[in-house]
């Protein structure tokens, strides 16, 4: 396990362009020959971002240029060198920089002790799309698994492009698709994924995972603690910012209304710089059976998923309506973000801040 | 039909086509609610438009180009049907027959308005 590394994650329009082609290709293609040990392009539901104009796939003509989020994982030196290329290719939109411990392999143990092991953990598994564990597809397997071991949720993503250990797989109309990423996300307490994590490990052989520090702050609709009260800096004068991620269901309803477009919607109103939704194809949240789409139905069941980050005292204003619109579903979680950068300024503005919740 | 026409269904509709995606645009990114209205006042002022025209007794050449072609592809079927589709997948059952209701009932009568106020003039 490597403690020292770093996730690079950009949110765009899937119709921006860079002089040789769209940016979402452009962009994996730089991550194909950086042969990053793991990086993904996720296609949005919704959202809003640095034009504050809506998307949603809801409405025809809205949904022309979604939203689309690419994530890039690897050592530290490695993502450091990237910044100057990607930002050199993005010029719209938004980047992040988050701290990750990061495993290439069986071999689980933290390589240092850490000074106060966090409450609670993220884990994100980079799996492939046909991915088998005893002839069941590997997410589901897994879902199973985390459900089991009593880990709060998870939520499995569709890749539509991205990198396993330097292996770039590209979706394809008509290809088997059978290597391109899949991205498991799985939150709960530290100690509920440490005690599953062999398990998994054990059965995917070579897994590809991260584990992140996180906060979370409710679960099925229990408000179990705010988000960290963050300082608007670090002790270096470093910005602090904020990311809550909103785990529910595409059946979720907030009086009779759909929750996850009402997220969206609702963050917007109050002015916060940006939010992404996402659809994920399977997934659990609590206690209730893993749940995703059937053949022939009217109502979709698969997970939704939305991300909203700003400055810690905007996220906390935008905590309030979160809480609100889950007060019966849904499991938030809230992450420091130590360095963000509206796309467009130099890489030497994305200074990583220190700080521990 | 002449080629000229041939090349005037062509042009209109692509301009019909673009009006649609401008208003729809425009409403859309305008609404707070979940009910697809840009799609409605498309179809709601082309059944208008399409009853004025035949009132007026618009016949031959130029409903093909102004009905035809230019509504035709201003108005939209398929949007309509989809964007029902997804308000009920969105478990908004209630929205999604309103939706419904809403277009058929509204927009027989605009197209029944229009024929009226066409013949009238």
């Amino acid at each position: 396990m490597n403690d020292d590394c770093l996730k690079l994650t950009t949110y765009f329009g899937e119709r921006e362009r860079t002089p040789n082609g769209l940016l979402a290709d452009e962009l994996l293609a730089l991550y194909g020959r950086e042969r990053l040990q793991a990086s993904v392009l996720l296609r949005g539901a919704e959202g809003f971002g640095a034009h504050h104009s809506r998307r949603t796939d809801r409405l025809l003509t809205l949904s022309e240029d979604l939203p689309v989020v690419s994530v890039a994982i690897d050592r530290r030196a490695c993502i450091e060198a990237l910044l100057e290329p990607v930002l050199a290719l993005q010029r719209r939109g938004l980047l992040t920089l988050e701290r990750a411990r990061l495993a290439t392999d069986s071999v689980l143990a933290p390589s240092a002790p850490r000074e106060r092991p966090p409450a609670e953990t993220k884990l994100t598994l980079y799996l492939g799309r046909r991915q088998r564990i005893a002839r069941v597809p590997a997410f589901v397997a897994i879902c199973e698994q985390l459900r089991r071991g009593g880990v709060a949720g998870a939520t499995v993503l569709l890749g539509v492009d991205g990198t396993r250990r330097g292996q770039r797989a590209r979706a394809g109309f008509f290809a088997s698709n059978s290597d391109v990423p899949v991205m498991l996300i799985a939150v709960g307490s530290a100690q509920s994924i440490t005690a599953v994590l062999p398990a998994i490990a054990a059965a995917l052989g070579e897994p590809l995972l991260t584990l992140e520090r996180i906060r979370v702050c409710k679960r099925d609709g229990h408000l179990l603690a705010r988000p960290p009260e963050l300082p608007p800096s670090d002790a270096r004068g470093r910005p602090l910012w904020q990311k809550l991620m909103i785990y529910t269901s595409q059946s979720a309803t907030h009086e009779g209304r759909p929750l996850s477009g009402q997220l969206v919607r609702r963050l917007r109103e109050t002015g916060l710089a940006g939010a992404t939704g996402l659809r994920g194809i399977w997934g659990f949240h609590g206690e209730h059976a893993p749940h995703g789409d059937r053949l022939l139905q009217v109502r979709r069941r698969v997970p939704a998923l939305t991300i909203a980050i700003d400055t810690p005292a905007r996220i906390a204003e935008a905590f309030t309506i979160v809480d609100e619109l889950t007060a019966e579903h849904g499991l938030v979680t809230s992450e420091v973000v130590p360095a963000l950068l509206p796309a467009g300024e130099g890489a030497q503005k994305l200074a990583l801040a220190d700080h521990t919740s | 039909m002449s080629a000229p026409i041939w090349v005037g269904v062509a042009l209109l509709g692509g301009a019909g086509a673009i009006g649609r995606f401008l208003l729809d645009g425009w409403i859309a990114a305008r609404t707070r609610g979940d009910l697809p209205l840009g799609t409605l006042v498309v179809n709601l002022s082309g059944a208008l438009a399409l009853g004025l025209l035949t009132g007026l007794a618009l016949s031959g050449d130029a409903l093909v180009l102004a009905g035809t072609a230019t509504l035709g592809s201003y108005t939209t079927f398929s949007t309509w049907m989809l964007e029902t589709q997804r308000l009920a997948e969105d478990a908004e059952l209630p929205l999604a027959l309103l939706n419904i209701a809403l277009s058929l009932l509204a927009g027989v009568g605009a197209a029944a308005l229009g024929r009226s106020i066409g013949a009238h003039l």
